[in-house]
């Protein structure tokens, strides 16, 4: 049940999805890998939107040259670790949820503990190794991995259902050089706020997610697109996996 | 008044044109939506290393220095991805659409 105040706070997003879809995404646990760029807009608008559960992991202190797009961070907090600035700025905006913030480096050997129960994972990391991580727990959970990345103006999404659609390794079986990317906040923005749009829509189990299909975009021309994408028979990671259990999404 | 060499294939006279799209960090460095024209048994692999020789910070993006795409770079045909490994062996044809990009891992 809602308060008063929930009930006034998601007024005009129940006028979309009524109070039966505001209760999916309370009762919902989304587990955000990383506080930065993606990690921003992802947990402030999960937040808002009042996703009732939000775990969110970094191991980063907050740097100067952080602030040009990590909104989740202020000039305040600039030494401060991310997960300190992140907790309590979600917690400013949006009471009513628990927001489990976690400083600890992700691993092999603690990734699928730090998910838990959750019902999705979202990528917002910076690099394909630990990526990897969160592919193979998304496969052997069975629960959904948002994935955005980003660089300079360009960025790209896609959401993986395992089992149905092509994981993260049947699309890039192998990972760049690690670098340190140029970028300018809009664009983890924009991508940011497309992989939360998707978790919402899978929360309320509406619309089209961003299913085979990679999203492209490029912030200079204005433009976006997507690629068809498939899943590779031979993938190391997700090769022979069909989906035993009901997703995620229709156990609720 | 225009002969015919009634030995030739008139459509083997036609120009023969595809379109390379680049994305990301390639796009930036090599342009995109480059439509060129190419031979007939044109390889995909001699495609892409011709068009990025053009700029040779784009070229080492893409390639290593055996001439060898790098193997994050993500290979497509008409939406159809294309294995490293059998890029070489690939021909293109008129009308194709090729796409090379490489995964962006900024967060």
């Amino acid at each position: 049940m809602f308060s008063a105040r929930e009930l006034e706070r998601y007024k005009r997003q129940m006028m979309l999805f009524g109070e039966e879809g505001q209760e999916r995404l309370k009762n919902a646990h989304i587990f955000i890998a990383g506080a930065g760029g993606l990690g921003s807009p992802i947990s402030i608008y999960l937040a808002v939107a009042g996703v009732g559960t939000i775990t969110i992991v970094d191991m980063d202190v907050v740097d100067q040259s952080n602030l040009n797009r990590q909104i989740l961070h202020s000039d305040r907090d600039v030494g401060r670790k991310k997960i300190a600035s992140a907790e309590e700025k979600l917690r400013e905006l949006n009471p009513d949820i628990t927001v489990n913030a976690i400083d600890v480096k992700i691993e092999e050997s603690n990734v699928a503990d730090l998910i838990g129960k959750a019902d999705g994972i979202v990528d917002a990391m910076d690099n394909y190794p630990t990526r990897y991580l969160l592919n193979d727990v998304a496969i052997a959970k069975e629960i959904p991995l948002f994935h955005g990345g980003i660089r300079g103006f360009y960025g790209q999404a896609t959401t993986i259902i395992p089992g149905i659609t092509p994981c993260l390794k049947c699309i890039f079986p192998k990972a760049p050089p690690k670098e340190v990317f140029p970028v300018v906040g809009v664009t983890p923005g924009i991508i940011g706020t497309i992989q939360a749009n998707e978790v919402i829509k899978y929360l309320l189990d509406s619309g089209e997610l961003l299913t085979n299909r990679l999203f492209i975009w490029d912030g200079m021309e204005a433009h976006a697109e997507e690629l068809c994408v498939e899943r590779n028979p031979a993938c190391e990671a997700c090769s022979g996996m069909t989906p035993t259990k009901t997703p995620a999404r229709k156990k609720k | 008044m225009q002969w015919h060499d009634p030995d030739k294939n008139p459509r083997e006279e036609e120009e023969m044109t595809v379109k390379i799209r680049f994305f990301a960090r390639f796009r930036e460095l090599l342009g995109t939506d480059i439509v060129t024209e190419v031979a007939p048994g044109t390889m995909f692999t001699h495609l892409i290393t011709t068009t990025a020789r053009k700029n040779p910070e784009g070229y080492a993006a893409i390639f290593d220095d055996k001439g060898t795409f790098h193997e994050f770079v993500i290979l497509m045909k008409n939406g159809k991805r294309i294995e490293i490994a059998d890029a070489a062996e690939t021909p293109v044809a008129d009308g194709d659409e090729i796409a090379v990009f490489p995964p962006v891992a900024g967060g």
